[in-house]
């Protein structure tokens, strides 16, 4: 994959602010979201040939041809698409794979696009669960009524008692990231807390905490991604994919494996070999934050710290954009600042904004090279990008 | 128990885990070719994929690996224990843990299955210690 590292950048990137849309229609907030990023990229949405989405799952508005529904919609007719949807890193994924086609010469312009309205959205489903079929595999596991949260209790439970992790250990994430958050305007929640606030607040599947599961917000983004050639031309400093890497692996919690590894350790060295780099050449990360242990095991996975040392890492500060080894999450995460559902796009966004410099909270100086990580379900996919300039 | 109201859908595939389970019985699968067992059951081996793999009825021992207590969930009701059970047969099955008191749980318990009766059809098998014995209402 070497060859296609550096061969195509992000041009554009937008956030929507929005932490609340009654009423909004997600596609509507994936207009404002494409819009926003076309603009920052200095494009029309007639320059579009690629379009990129995953948009049919509860509060996305879509079906399951959903890309369809929303070319029609913002009103383009893309002869480039992905609407691949392995949860929350499905648009690391489609990053990656937007490379390879705009290297390959199948899309010139492709833009990436998400928005959620969990807050609002009327229609009822069975739940924010990704696997709902009591048939085939699910047939025995459904009926016990696990919750997504109990699936990473059951991750956090076995981190505890096979490496020593400790409640305080999984706290520190959540307080490190809503650090992060009191600098950026548009987080969600921003009043500092501390590790007791943590472990005294609601616990909701054991042994995570309320304060150890992320906001539930409405909320969207964009990116526009072209080549190298053409990105040079453009508004903005380009900002180049270097590293991709994804994998998926399981989605019963039966298929757990022992060590809790997760497909994060296929997807991040792919990236890293792509990419020429090793962990130690990142200056700042972007790691998918749904629950406190979600970033530990990504750590492990993608060889920031060593397997169940994640623990001690975090506690140590090394998360902290104020002099920690790995500013990581420095918009705040999905544990303060958004998380519609499938946050991956703000992992990406994020990077952009750290080494173009312009990060609406903090901001870490002089940042060359970037980590976007995200997961979808459980751990049941991964994908990882590297971003540099 | 707390409700657990979504019962599962046979298929020709799973029916006899059902059926044996009706007769409070814990059927895993072991592949004819390299004598692995697997969890969850399917109609192919995952050690050799065109092996149609064997029933065979697990001792239904084993023991805690790890577990949630789900006090908020998607679910109404009392809190209740998902829990990862190792058979002793080295298959991990994802079920629920009763009769333990939450600040008793703790990884390596021993565990025995047992079943509830949720209808004519289907008896779940769920776990609980060795020395709740005829707690089984298969």
């Amino acid at each position: 994959m070497k060859q296609l590292s550096g061969k195509t950048a992000i041009v554009g990137a937008y956030e929507s602010p929005r932490r609340d849309a009654p009423r909004v229609h997600p596609f509507a907030l994936q207009m404002e979201c494409i819009l926003g990023a076309l603009d920052d990229a200095g494009l029309a949405l007639s320059d579009v040939d690629g379009l990129c989405a995953a948009s049919g799952d509860w509060a996305e508005g879509g079906g399951t041809m959903d890309v369809i529904e929303l070319a029609e919609y913002i009103g383009i007719q893309p002869t480039y698409v992905n609407s691949t949807d392995v949860g929350g890193c499905s648009y690391i994924l489609q990053a990656g794979q937007a490379a390879a086609a705009i290297a390959a010469g199948l899309a010139e312009v492709v833009v990436i696009s998400y928005a959620a309205c969990p807050r609002w959205w009327p229609l009822s489903t069975p739940s924010f669960d990704p696997f709902v079929f009591p048939a085939g595999p699910g047939q025995y596991e459904i009926p016990y009524a696990p919750t997504l949260i109990s699936t990473y209790g059951l991750f956090a439970r076995r981190h505890m008692d096979l490496y020593g992790t400790t409640p305080e250990q999984l706290a520190q994430v959540a307080v490190t990231f809503r650090g992060h958050a009191a600098a950026n305007p548009q987080a969600r929640l921003r009043k500092p807390i501390t590790v007791d606030d943590v472990l005294a607040s609601p616990m909701i599947a054991s042994p995570l905490h309320r304060l150890d599961c992320c906001v539930v917000t409405d909320g969207g983004g964009a990116l526009v991604m072209t080549s190298r050639e053409r990105a040079r031309d453009l508004k903005r400093r380009p900002v180049y994919l270097v590293g991709y890497g994804a994998a998926v692996a399981r989605t019963q919690n039966s298929q757990i494996p022992d060590d809790l590894s997760t497909p994060a350790a296929l997807s991040g060295p792919r990236a890293f070999a792509m990419a020429g780099m090793t962990p130690a050449d990142i200056d700042v990360a972007q790691i998918y934050d749904a629950f406190t242990i979600t970033p530990m095991l990504a750590l492990e996975d993608l060889g920031f710290c060593g397997r169940g040392e994640s623990g001690p890492f975090v506690a140590a500060g090394a998360l902290s954009a104020d002099g920690g080894s790995l500013p990581t999450n420095t918009d705040g995460g999905g544990l303060s600042s958004n998380h519609p559902g499938k946050r991956g796009i703000f992992t990406l966004i994020e990077s952009v904004r750290q080494l173009r410099g312009d990060a609406p909270g903090v901001q870490v100086p002089d940042a060359k090279v970037a980590l976007a990580h995200g997961l979808g379900g459980t751990f049941c996919s991964a994908a990882t990008a590297i971003l540099a300039v | 128990m707390t409700a657990m109201t979504t019962l599962p859908i046979l298929d020709e595939t799973s029916a006899p885990f059902w059926e044996a389970a009706r007769e409070g019985r814990f059927l895993i699968q072991r592949c004819p070719e390299t004598g692995l067992y697997q969890w969850y059951p399917r109609a192919h081996s995952i050690h050799a994929p065109h092996a149609t793999p064997d029933w065979v009825e697990a001792s239904g021992r084993g023991e805690l690996l790890s577990y949630s207590v789900v006090h908020r969930g998607n679910s109404r009701g009392d809190p209740y224990t998902c829990a990862l059970v190792r058979l002793e047969e080295g298959v991990t099955v994802f079920s629920r843990v009763e009769g333990i008191a939450e600040g008793d749980l703790r990884a390596g318990l021993l565990l025995a299955v047992a079943f509830h009766r949720l209808d004519e059809t289907i008896s779940l098998p769920i776990f609980r210690p060795p020395s709740l014995t005829g707690g089984s209402d298969a």
